[in-house]
């Protein structure tokens, strides 16, 4: 993943949403669905752990900015699945992996 | 639109549904029932936005036609199954 800007080539996606935290460690951009539980777990986990964090709920965007974000998450996980968690420069967990993301996170 | 979209869809039928589906196929719903009902409900949004059972974790591609392989049973939960024992 050396070939990827990783989270810093994201910060300027207006439309990510940041929810504070006192796990503030490393930057992490979780591309998510509104309609989907394991994108619901995925929040609730790094909630319940106090990790900040940013994300963003690709089918509540149109046209354009869905494009935009899509073609971001599509550098992390070509096969356009959610939810699709970033941490850093580009380390990857794709679909709610409770054990990956306390190995990554906590 | 189609007929189904925009129309309020029945969580608790819809569930009833997949269950019923899935076992018929050999499958199960997962055990956690309130995960199951959550995933019903993400369906039935994307009936009734879509009119169609538009797979709650896949985003659409903007037409029916380009979402035949997301539409649940989709195409990819046996894989999905092998490689996370669930599907995304």
């Amino acid at each position: 993943m050396g070939f990827l800007k990783g989270v810093e080539d994201m910060i300027d996606l207006d439309c990510l949403e940041q929810v504070e935290g006192t796990k503030g460690d490393h930057e992490v951009v979780l591309f998510a669905l509104s309609t989907c539980p394991h994108c619901r777990h995925a929040r609730d986990f790094l909630d319940a752990n106090d990790v900040a964090y940013k994300y963003v709920y690709l089918d509540s965007l149109k046209g354009d900015e869905q494009k935009r974000v899509l073609l971001e998450s599509e550098k992390y996980n070509p096969n356009h699945t959610f939810p699709t968690l970033v941490i850093d420069d580009g380390d990857v967990v794709i679909g709610f992996r409770e054990d990956q993301y306390k190995e990554k996170l906590l | 639109m189609t007929a189904a979209e925009g129309k309020k869809v029945d969580c608790t039928l819809l569930l009833e549904q997949l269950k019923q589906d899935a076992e018929a196929g050999g499958y199960s719903l997962n055990p956690d029932p309130d995960f199951a009902f959550e995933l019903a409900q993400g369906i039935a949004t994307n009936i009734e936005r879509y009119g169609y059972p538009l797979c709650p974790c896949r985003l659409t591609g903007g037409s029916k036609e380009a979402d035949l392989d997301i539409i649940c049973p989709c195409d990819y939960r046996d894989p999905d199954l092998d490689e996370f024992d669930t599907c995304y």
